[in-house]
């Protein structure tokens, strides 16, 4: 056991920092640390000036732009990323369905799409979830039947997130209805400039615009985007999903958002004029998220390095439900810190991306409302925690009904 | 960071789990509360070289690390095992730091050495304040209560903290001239001891003992949950009622996940604790950090392990019940989690964010 960093690792870590901190525009990552919404050509741009840097996709394998780098080196990139504020990687693209096309998908597949992917070329959404079909997605019902070359599409997805900026849609559909449920379901690639494709917004509590509903009409889908098997999609979901917990873990974000928090709490003052921060009650509840959030960032140290052939550790559970757990209560804090100011909002969909910190009542404190509601969706999405309790229960403790 | 357990390592732990498995139950063994010093236990785990695992050869010591004590301090409380052992090593520390000539008779298990920290009516605190010694010279001269000081009866030495003219003295009390009571309080009657450390060389001496005896609380504090979690999970797939076993009801079973992550917490933080002090590193509010965090998991395991078993945890027959008032034992040791947040949080405003990894 050791502690300290290397001193390749810690070179390592002044490198990832160094160019974070340098490359990608201070005026992105500012709008990112206070919390303010992105445009898409903003998460574009950002994205690609990582990829250029070849740190948009070093979980991939080399050959697609992927690094040699150990757990430890992909962790210290990804802490060094969100401590940065740099723009999220849209996770659609570099967590859920790159490495299912790089893992599953054929040669014509993987030349046609993991650059464009890496590059955020091709923004892609992931169409999952239906009405009927939340943490048993495996009843899912939008259908393909083939019909010649194609697949003939027809059904409704529904949450899909960002598929009003989505060029692409990667969906699981029923392939085969007579047999048993996971064993019927593909992993299909669909343009969503496709003639039957119509997408709805659902506003969400916060007032913002983030997910969807994506209905399918007799949408011809060419047989060659059909990945992997045919009624193996269930294989390359798990897989995936695996991906997503793993990713969801921002303890870099968390950890920005809470120094953020504690900025503000110096700047709102008591009724004798002294910081918030210097209220017992205020300053034990920081310093306990500090301690959690420190157990989490070494739980997430030790528990990446175990990830054998790619498939997670389901030790990886404990972080979902954990980093959803302390990111909801540290977005709770900056509630009880903005205090009155917290019950005015300021909506994402009109605040035109401004982050509005000199206004009397400063963004921050009109966004806190909103954003702790909006991140109730962090413990339901990914696999709701209870489901991640269900994994451990059975995966690892053995305790079966 | 590296969180491997090498071989060396593995062998240690497996020879303190043989030791502790060849260990004769002493008497009142399986009854309730805090149990007496057991001498035969006490110098198997000198033979064992857990005494002197952190010190440095040239007293006797084996030269290794906090890391080590983690690894046996782990067995020691997956066993269920009460002992001294984190109190001697921090007296042991102390004695060290002072290049005191006490301090291989302490290794050896030869004396038994134990910190007089605690009064009666106070909370913890390295030097709680309510005694405060006359010093002359290199003596210092005592008067009032000091403890409880668990094993207290059987300790050779003890060195007891106090305040003043000097700022902190640690004095080195020998056993003999103390009462010690069922109540394991220490009645000092102008008793006089020699000085072993003194102003601030006294307390960096103290933060760096606590902050190794803080690892080896942790490490028994993790296989104290490590085995309640055990017996709970084996527990839930045995035990029928309603014609099934307790592991189809989903209400337990997520229960005992959520025992699985705080024990997994609380693995993370004792390494980390272990790892930092064996690279010197003893900062308090690093190792205020990890007690939060051992101590609200330890409490919530042991809840838990209770409640998941039923009535049978109850009894003192059954080892479960025993883990948990062992885990809140250690949870109350150097300072609960309270007063750890207390100390925490007078420094937040300073500093932006937590470093970890460095
Ligand atoms: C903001 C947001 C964005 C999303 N983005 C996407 C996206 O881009 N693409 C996509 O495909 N999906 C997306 N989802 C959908 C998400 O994956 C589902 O919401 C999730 O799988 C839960 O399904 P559900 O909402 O139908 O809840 P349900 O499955 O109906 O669950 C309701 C409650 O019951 C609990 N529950 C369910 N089953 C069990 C069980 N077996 N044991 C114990 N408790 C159980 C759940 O934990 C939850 O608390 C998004 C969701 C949200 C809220």
């Amino acid at each position: 056991m050791q502690r300290s960093l290397s001193a390749e690792d810690a070179q390592f870590q002044a490198n990832v920092r160094e160019f974070m901190t340098t490359q990608i525009p201070a005026e992105l990552r500012e709008k990112v640390t206070a919390g303010v919404e992105l445009t898409k050509d903003e998460i574009v741009r950002s994205q690609q000036i990582l990829n250029a840097g070849g740190y948009a996709v070093p979980h991939w394998p080399v050959e697609w732009g992927g690094k040699d780098w150990s757990p430890r080196q992909k962790h210290i990139w990804l802490t060094e990323m969100q401590a940065a504020g740099v723009p999220h990687l849209l996770p659609f693209n570099t967590s859920m369905v790159g490495p299912v096309i790089a893992t599953f998908g054929n040669q014509e597949q993987k030349e046609k799409f993991l650059p464009a992917t890496a590059n955020l070329d091709i923004w892609w959404c992931q169409g999952f979830s239906e009405p009927d079909a939340g943490s048993d997605l495996a009843s899912l019902r939008t259908t393909a039947v083939r019909d010649g070359d194609e697949w003939v599409v027809n059904g409704q997805k529904t949450w899909t997130t960002m598929a009003q900026h989505a060029d692409w849609i990667f969906c699981l559909v029923r392939t085969n209805p007579d047999a048993k449920k996971q064993e019927g379901i593909s992993f299909l690639l669909i343009d969503m400039n496709t003639p039957g494709i119509e997408v709805r917004p659902i506003q969400l509590i916060d007032g913002g615009h983030e997910v969807n509903e994506v209905f399918f009409t007799d949408v011809r889908v060419p047989a060659e985007n059909l990945v992997g098997e045919e009624n193996k999609g269930w294989d390359y979901a798990k897989f995936l999903l695996g991906n997503e917990r793993t990713g969801i873990a921002a303890i870099g974000a968390i950890k920005s958002k809470l120094a953020q928090v504690k900025g503000y709490a110096s700047r709102v003052l008591d009724a004798d004029g002294t910081p918030v921060l210097e209220q017992p009650l205020l300053a034990a509840r920081v310093a306990e998220l500090e301690a959690e959030l420190m157990a989490l960032e070494i739980t997430v140290l030790r528990v990446a390095g175990n990830s054998a052939d790619g498939k997670p550790d389901p030790a990886s559970s404990i972080l979902k439900i954990r980093a959803t757990q302390l990111q909801q209560d540290v977005f709770e804090l900056a509630v009880d810190v903005a205090g009155p100011m917290s019950l005015v909002w300021l909506i994402e969909d009109d605040a035109l991306g401004e982050l509005e910190d000199d206004a009397v009542v400063p963004g921050w404190a009109r966004r806190s409302t909103p954003t702790y509601l909006n991140f109730r969706k962090s413990s339901i999405y990914g696999g709701s925690n209870e489901v991640q309790r269900s994994i451990i229960a059975g995966a690892v403790l053995g305790l079966k009904a | 960071m590296d969180f491997t357990i090498d071989n060396e390592q593995k062998a240690l732990a497996s020879a303190v789990r043989d030791m502790v498995g060849r260990r004769t139950p002493a008497e009142g063994e399986n009854g309730a509360g805090p149990r007496p010093h057991d001498a035969g236990l006490w110098s198997a785990m000198a033979e064992t070289g857990l005494l002197g695992l952190p010190f440095a050869e040239d007293v006797g010591g084996f030269g290794a690390s906090a890391v080590e004590v983690f690894v046996a301090a782990r067995e020691l409380g997956r066993a269920g095992v009460q002992s001294a052992y984190a109190d001697a090593l921090l007296a042991t520390s102390l004695l060290a730091a002072a290049g005191d000539g006490l301090v291989e008779a302490a290794v050896s298990g030869e004396s038994l050495v134990l910190p007089a920290f605690a009064e009666p009516m106070r909370a913890f605190a390295a030097v709680p304040g309510g005694i405060r010694a006359e010093v002359s010279g290199d003596e210092a001269v005592l008067d009032g209560f000091k403890g409880p000081v668990r094993f207290g009866a059987d300790a050779s030495h003890f060195i007891v903290s106090a305040g003043s003219e000097d700022g902190t003295v640690l004095v080195v009390v020998d056993g003999s001239a103390t009462a010690v009571g069922a109540e394991e309080v220490l009645g000092l009657e102008q008793a006089a001891g020699r000085i072993l450390l003194r102003g601030a060389d006294a307390d960096q001496a103290l933060t760096d003992a606590l902050a190794l005896a803080s690892v080896a609380n942790a490490g028994q504090a993790l296989g104290a949950m490590e085995s309640a979690l055990t017996m709970t999970t084996d527990y839930l797939k045995t035990r029928k009622q309603f014609g099934v076993p307790l592991a189809a009801f989903q209400a337990l079973t997520h229960r005992a996940s959520d025992m699985y992550v705080s024990v997994e917490l609380a693995r993370s933080m004792a390494m980390y604790l272990a790892m930092s002090v064996a690279e010197g590193d003893t900062d308090p509010a690093m190792v205020s950090r990890c007690r939060v965090v051992l101590g609200r998991t330890g409490r919530h395991v042991g809840q838990e392990a209770i409640q998941l078993h039923g009535g049978i945890a109850m009894t003192s027959e059954y080892a479960v019940g025993h883990l948990t008032a062992m885990l809140t034992a250690l949870e109350r040791t150097y300072g609960d989690p309270r007063a750890h947040l207390g100390q925490l949080s007078a420094g937040v405003k300073d500093y932006s964010t937590v470093t970890v990894l460095t």
